[in-house]
């Protein structure tokens, strides 16, 4: 029960990352790296303010959409990696495959129906720094209530392409966050106890 | 004769207590007289959150080495920490700066990563999560709704 409230309580606060990456609408300078992550947040804005994607019938298609623009920009087997950090080495090629899958539902799970709450919220980037292969692009996003929230992605580049790897917002990190939830589930019970729970939460109905 | 014995013994008591109170000060103070043990590693935080030299570096709530030196780069913290040989810390890892209870010491928590590539002497630790500022958190929620 505990784990359930905290699992959940981390999500929410993920939330907040995916519903920036919809948000980011403000003009940007220069920079590979704010301008990958322009382009999927204006695609996925598209996405989300479009008529004709609205409502319950929809939601499956809408989803299917704002995925693919997400897929783009993330690269999940980062993510994924740095979340197991390193009970990763461990595992089978089809144990990873696995669970890159299941973390990627359960965000998008998590994530995907709070996109649809976007009501006009303003970004604005305020840095990108880039060192070597590592790059972070800093936003702001201003609420109606004019309070500011601070998101910061990290990107690797691989082949020319900038890819997110970890988001944190207001200072906490999506990668840290979870690298901890993991490691002492998988400590206190096993890999595969693990796996259920995500399962589980994946599956369950809302 | 007799007397020269125990002017002598006098003697080598004092040396023995100075000795004592320069290693007492050493100890206590957290001074480094031989140089260090173990490999500096930095960290670039947006937030230091008052974090000194001689602050804890932990992982798993083990102290594992301390903060080395603390400067402005940047107008950003850089954390110089001074770690083990024997405690390596992974390309991935993630640092964060924390407090002890709800007003507590500052220390720096490492998180190990699943990289297979290591961080060697005075490499970086690039993912970082700086201080959560308390106040700034309650002045958002009191005053965020204008």
């Amino acid at each position: 029960m505990i784990e359930k409230y905290r699992i959940r309580h981390c999500l929410c606060s993920l939330l907040g990352g995916f519903l920036l990456m919809v948000i980011l609408t403000s003009p940007c300078f220069a920079g590979a790296p704010t301008d990958g992550i322009k382009k999927t947040t204006d695609r996925i804005l598209v996405i989300v303010s479009d008529p004709a994607l609205k409502g319950p019938e929809n939601r499956e298609k809408r989803a299917q959409l704002i995925r693919q623009a997400v897929d783009e920009q993330f690269n999940w087997e980062a993510m994924t990696k740095r979340s197991l950090a390193r009970h990763w080495r461990g595992r089978t090629e089809a144990e990873k495959k696995e669970f890159i899958d299941l973390f990627g539902k359960l965000l998008e799970r998590t994530y995907l129906d709070k996109v649809g709450s976007y009501s006009g919220e303003k970004v604005i980037y305020v840095g990108e720094t880039i060192d070597g292969k590592y790059g972070t692009v800093t936003a702001k996003i201003l609420t109606h209530s004019r309070t500011e929230v601070l998101v910061r992605y990290r990107l690797k580049e691989t082949n020319g392409d900038w890819r997110v790897y970890d988001i944190s917002i207001e200072g906490v990190s999506l990668v840290n966050n979870y690298r901890k939830q993991f490691n002492s589930i998988i400590l206190r019970s096993s890999y595969d106890d693990l796996v259920a729970k995500l399962r589980e939460k994946v599956a369950e109905k809302d | 004769m007799k007397r020269f014995d125990l002017e002598l013994c006098v003697g080598l008591f004092m040396i023995l207590g100075i000795l004592c109170m320069g290693y007492l000060s050493i100890k206590l103070g957290n001074l480094e007289v031989l140089g260090s043990q173990g490999y500096e590693v930095e960290a670039v935080f947006s937030n230091g959150g008052g974090i000194k030299s001689g602050s804890s570096v932990v992982i798993a709530g083990v102290e594992i080495g301390r903060v080395k030196q603390v400067g402005l780069n940047d107008y950003q913290a850089r954390v110089l920490m001074d770690l083990p040989f024997d405690v390596k810390i992974q390309e991935d890892a993630i640092a964060s700066i924390k407090t002890r209870g709800l007003i507590g010491d500052k220390f720096i928590e490492i998180t190990p990563g699943g990289s297979e590539e290591l961080i060697g002497p005075g490499g970086r630790i690039r993912d970082t999560q700086s201080a959560v500022d308390l106040e700034e958190l309650i002045s958002n929620y009191v005053f965020g709704k204008l």
